[in-house]
């Protein structure tokens, strides 16, 4: 069973190599361009391409929830696999991460930021098996950058809508202007920043894939036959580059793009005022039970 | 014409990955975060327990001792007592013993000393008679002639308490 479970989590991946093989031509040269299209489906607004990045983000989501079974199934209070260890670090890290960054009442958000974490890391690293990271699609970095901006209006209206539209007016009222262009820059920053990064690292990958080609054809062109065509400087170099480009910007990214989620919905709700207006809520609430009691008798 | 352009808005990609990152968040609040938290929570529930349980056999091993350490300390208190008491009985027992052996001890030899005397008396009366017979028949052949008996009895009467006296 746990087998099964490990195995079903790396299975989406292999159909992922395997769907990209079968139907995506292999680019040839520098050829720097978005994802490819498997088939569009009629909508309105432009219709909906079907693109690697959609189908390589559901991949990693079937592969991350299987991930997610492997770890948590069987759990035990006592004699605790490695599994199980696992699982309780993912939850505790994350969960103190949110505690430290948003908060006690932003309790529920840890779920929320586990999955950003995830699912944005492990779409950048796509790149290590040689897939197409589905966050260097602005469309995909767009979506989670516009469900952040939801998430910070909400709160900001947690308090009441007034008290959310006079904050533009803050510290001047002829400053609204600045003020909604700033919040409105969030999520586009946001969305910009993260696929800016992983796209320019598969950019300079690209470039630095052709550099070497033509380096190393240059250097041993002297040689007989194929050997003279076998870019040598591409074995190894590249993979050094890909630490940095692929390994640790993407998962600075996925931990950047979560933690300005963070800071923006738990500095944007205003916790005095909502404090306060559930408090006289309350009060009221209560005033109105005591006095139906005191009407019904 | 098979790929996108590098930067290609399209409302419906954003809305679908926008759903995505929704359903695992779900996904994960469902199948990571409830069921670890819950095992967390039981665990914690057990140890709990557990302390519980540990203090409260530690309370109950501590009212034990002290209960012993009382008992301890009253038996130990008791034996004392008994122990004085039977100290104080033998001593009691030794002085009636020690006394009445005395008293035992000097009326025997109070009856020895007695009995003694009256020997010795006996025994004075018994040489004196013999005397007496003795040196009446020795005057008698002495003097050839009856000596009055009397008299004679006297005078060796007179001479033994001389005899005594020095």
């Amino acid at each position: 069973m746990t087998v099964l479970l490990l195995i079903l989590s790396i299975i989406p991946l292999i159909a992922g190599i395997l769907i990209k093989v079968l139907y995506v031509p292999a680019s040839e040269g520098i050829d720097i361009s978005g994802a490819h299209i498997f088939f569009t489906i009629d909508l309105p607004l432009g219709g909906l391409p079907i693109t690697e990045s959609q189908v390589n983000s559901w991949l990693v989501i079937l592969s991350l929830f299987f991930f997610c079974l492997f770890l948590t199934h069987g759990l035990k209070t006592k004699n605790m696999s490695r599994r199980q260890i696992i699982a309780e670090w993912i939850v505790n890290t994350v969960d103190n991460l949110v505690k430290t960054n948003m908060g006690e009442f932003f309790m529920g958000f840890g779920p929320f930021i586990a999955a950003m974490l995830g699912l944005s890391a492990c779409s950048s690293l796509l790149t290590l098996i040689g897939l197409f990271p589905p966050t260097s699609d602005i469309n995909v970095t767009g979506g989670w950058a516009l469900l952040t901006f939801i998430l910070i209006t909400y709160y900001k209206c947690k308090a009441g809508p007034l008290i959310y539209i006079k904050s533009f007016g803050d510290p001047v009222p002829f400053l609204a202007p600045l003020n909604i262009i700033s919040e409105v820059a969030t999520p586009i920053s946001m969305a910009f920043r993260h696929y800016g990064n992983v796209l320019s690292g598969s950019i300079i990958s690209i470039l630095i894939a052709n550099l070497l080609t033509n380096v190393s054809k240059m250097i041993f062109g002297f040689l007989p036959g194929y050997l003279g065509g076998f870019p040598y400087l591409r074995v190894g170099l590249p993979a050094i580059l890909s630490i940095y480009f692929d390994l640790f910007s993407g998962a600075l990214q996925a931990f950047i793009f979560a933690m300005l989620t963070m800071l923006y919905v738990s500095g944007g709700f205003p916790e005095d005022e909502y404090f306060k207006r559930k408090r006289i809520k309350e009060a009221k609430k209560k005033q109105q039970v005591i006095e139906n009691t005191n009407g019904g008798v | 014409m098979n790929n996108l352009d590098v930067i290609s808005l399209n409302i419906w990609q954003i809305i679908i990955s926008l759903l995505n990152l929704v359903i695992l968040f779900l996904l994960f609040r469902k199948f990571l975060f409830e069921p670890v938290k819950k095992v967390i929570a039981k665990r914690q529930e057990e140890v709990d327990s557990r302390y519980d349980s540990a203090s409260k056999a530690e309370a109950d091993a501590m009212e034990l001792k002290s209960s012993w350490e009382t008992r301890m300390k009253s038996a130990e208190d008791e034996a004392g007592a008994i122990i004085k008491e039977a100290v104080e009985k033998a001593d009691r027992r030794n002085e009636i013993m020690l006394y009445e052996s005395r008293e035992k001890a000097e009326s025997i030899i109070r009856k020895a000393k007695s009995e003694a005397e009256r020997d010795k008396a006996d025994a004075q009366e018994y040489i004196k008679k013999e005397i007496v017979d003795v040196s009446t028949a020795l005057s008698e052949q002495v003097l050839g002639r009856e000596i009055n008996m009397d008299d004679h009895m006297n005078l060796i009467d007179d001479f033994i308490d001389n005899l005594e006296d020095q």
